[in-house]
């Protein structure tokens, strides 16, 4: 048990100075104790000799576990919004990965989306006084406080998959690990845009159909905006945002079935996230659409996704490398404790479109991918 | 104390078939170019329906005899996993599907012997149950999505059988109508299903006149169980893949439907028939509305208001005919 966790190497040095101090102080008191008279004043050195001893060993106690405490000793917990998503399983992975690595305890939470539960478990997180915390900070005001108090008690915290839309300047986390929503966006809707481009489609009229599993999540709001910068530099002005229901992937197949039919005007369709974009080929193939007929991509890479890849009716996929995302929140927050570094890490952005690449996502398709 | 034949279908609650009649001509007529009725758009809901209809029969029938079941969101999930468990082993579909239906019933028949035993509201019971068995599919399957079409392929017989088509007539309606005549007949033209009534009318009498209604209770939770089983199945031959997402959502919408055909809160009240339209009626607002390009956060208002509308207008009738 410790009595202050500094995680600064420069605390630690204050201290070793402190240790230094008190035992100069008892070797003076053994001195003076060992001189001829004044007994009185012996006993009250002794009662002091005593107190500053056990005062210097707690002290002892404290630096040697601020200096040596070892990865198997550190305890990491992960606080997302995820689990009811595939997604989620690979984020867990790399977690395990990182953790099975350096010997130290990680844990994840899930809170499937509900905020309110998830600040929950932030808390319980902040109280079971780890380590340090990673944080899906998926609100631009809700986390500002709660991060900033977890840090003031002394509990490192960074983000990841989410992030303030400021950045470190909108939340006190110390680094983000993850993908820069909104370039992700821009870099998919591109590549439709640029397939697009090469079809002939006439931009003034084309229309963009963007189903979303939870529409106003930050993930499907920022990613959007991404979309809608590269729609502006394309001249596409027709968009829409379309509510796929939830996480229920035969919810998402009837909605986005029932908009393509109802919409046959839909140039581009995109999924916002990794359900709606696995059931894309579905959908598509439901509404009697033929490959290239409508112009589609969206994120991660689930076995439809990889499956409508393979038979030409998606076009790209954006991989976020979620595995990172889970694996370097274990590394960073272990490099931190250990010396203060806390990189920013970008692990999106990584377009799939190429047979070449495909055969290697494949075979790792749910699990490390 | 419910009369049988046909009248308890045809007479009882003639709502919900004008209701379905009505929703049906409403969006044929006003769906631009009458998407309704577009063969893809047909083609599309009779491959999607029953997913979360043939459940929801098992559960209306529930409902009927006085109880609830909220833990179909969770058992459908197992149950595919199971099932794509039982095909990573090498095991046959078809004999994976046979072992997995009394897996199916297995579940249910905890969910039964829980409720009657504890004598605690089934609503709090199978609220329990769906959470720790959604625990259990997220460790176990560690959320990953497992794909499943490597497996099915060399057995396209099967696929076909589930979830094949006839044209553009996907054979899930044959599944989905075939279980409802099924549950129909039990619930309408048996004894059993008469002791159904009976319980969910009234518990006390219907002991007194000798109905073992904990085994009649039981029995409907192990029904459920197994038609989650078949769920399970089907919907992941369908996707061709396990998510551990299946079912999320379906407990509530299950007696959404139930309700809107016509089924009591209270138990003892409601017709398999009934039951059925009330799931097609809840599937065809939804998709209508989107065919109506209603916008994108209104579908979910649009479809809570159809709910409580359907309620008062049951409530109100059941209070005319008593």
């Amino acid at each position: 048990m410790y009595i202050s966790k500094n995680i600064n190497p420069v605390n630690t040095i204050i201290t070793m100075q402190k240790i230094q101090f008190l035992l100069w102080v008892q070797v003076l008191q053994i001195l003076i104790l060992f001189s001829k008279g004044m007994k009185k004043v012996k006993k009250i050195m002794i009662f002091t000799i005593a107190v500053t001893f056990i005062v210097s060993m707690l002290f002892i106690g404290t630096s040697t576990a601020e200096v040596g405490k070892s990865a198997e000793e550190m305890y990491f917990r992960l606080v997302t919004h995820g689990g009811d998503d595939p997604f989620w399983a690979v984020v867990a992975q790399g977690m395990r990965d990182a953790a099975a690595e350096l010997g130290c305890k990680a844990e994840i939470d899930f809170s499937g989306g509900d905020l309110a539960k998830q600040q929950k478990a932030f808390l319980e997180a902040v109280t079971s006084k780890p380590d340090g915390i990673a944080l899906v900070i998926n609100d631009d005001t809700v986390w500002d406080k709660p991060v900033e108090d977890a840090i003031a008690a002394g509990i490192p915290v960074i983000g990841i998959n989410n992030d303030d839309t400021k950045g470190p300047v909108g939340n006190a986390r110390l680094c983000y690990i993850g993908q820069s929503e909104r370039r992700a966006g821009y870099i998919i809707a591109t590549r439709l845009f640029q397939e697009g481009e090469a079809a002939g489609v006439d931009f003034a009229t084309a229309h963009v159909g963007m189903a979303a599993e939870v529409p106003g999540a930050m993930y499907a709001t920022v990613r959007s905006q991404g979309v809608k910068d590269a729609m502006a530099e394309y001249g596409i002005t027709s968009f829409e945002m379309i509510d796929a229901g939830g996480l229920e992937a035969t919810t998402v197949e009837e909605r986005q079935t029932a908009y393509l039919i109802a919409n046959p005007k839909t140039t581009f369709f995109l999924g916002a996230g990794g359900i709606c974009t696995d059931r894309i080929l579905s959908s598509l193939k439901a509404a009697g659409l033929k490959p290239g007929e409508v112009i589609a991509g969206g994120f991660d890479t689930a076995p439809g996704t990889v499956e409508g890849l393979k038979e030409g009716y998606i076009t790209a996929t954006i991989d976020q490398q979620q595995y990172l995302q889970g694996y370097l929140a274990v590394y960073t927050l272990y490099l931190y404790n250990k010396f203060g570094l806390t990189p920013n890490v970008d692990t999106g952005g990584y377009l799939i479109d190429t047979p070449e690449i495909l055969g290697v996502i494949e075979e790792l398709s749910g699990t490390y991918r | 104390m419910k009369k049988s034949g046909l009248s308890p279908i045809l007479n009882y609650n003639i709502n919900t078939p004008i209701v379905f009649v009505a929703i049906v001509l409403f969006f044929i007529i006003f769906t631009p170019n009458h998407l309704f009725i577009d063969l893809r758009n047909l083609a599309s809901m009779g491959k999607l329906i029953p997913d979360l209809g043939i459940v929801a029969l098992g559960v209306g029938m529930l409902m009927i005899c006085g109880e609830f079941d909220l833990s179909i969101a969770s058992l459908i999930p197992l149950c595919s996993y199971v099932f794509a468990t039982f095909l990573m082993k090498g095991i046959n579909p078809a004999l994976a599907l046979i072992i997995l239906l009394p897996v199916g019933a297995a579940l249910g028949f905890i969910n039964g012997t829980i409720v009657v035993k504890t004598g605690l509201p089934s609503f709090i019971i199978t609220l329990s149950t769906m959470m720790f068995w959604r625990g259990v599919v997220f460790i176990l399957s560690r959320m990953a999505p497992i794909s499943i079409t490597k497996y099915i392929k060399p057995y396209p017989y099967f696929e076909k059988m589930l979830t094949g088509t006839i044209g553009r007539f996907p054979l899930q309606v044959i599944w989905f109508v075939g279980i409802a005549i099924i549950l129909g007949i039990l619930l309408h033209f048996t004894k059993f299903g008469n002791w159904i009534f009976a319980t969910g009318s009234s518990k006390g009498a219907a002991r007194a006149m000798g109905i073992n209604t904990n085994m009649v209770k039981t029995t409907c939770y192990i029904i459920i169980g197994v038609l989650c089983a078949v769920v399970g199945t089907l919907q992941s031959v369908r996707l061709g893949s396990f998510f551990a997402t299946q079912g999320v959502g379906f407990e509530l919408k299950t007696i959404a439907a139930a309700v809107v055909g016509g089924t009591s809160l209270r138990g003892g009240v409601g017709s398999m028939l009934n039951i059925f339209l009330g799931i097609l009626i809840i599937k065809i607002i939804e998709n209508g509305l989107i065919l109506m390009k209603v916008p994108v956060f209104g579908v979910e208002a649009f479809i809570g208001l159809a709910i409580i509308l359907f309620v008062i207008i049951n409530n109100f009738t059941q209070r005319q005919m008593t």
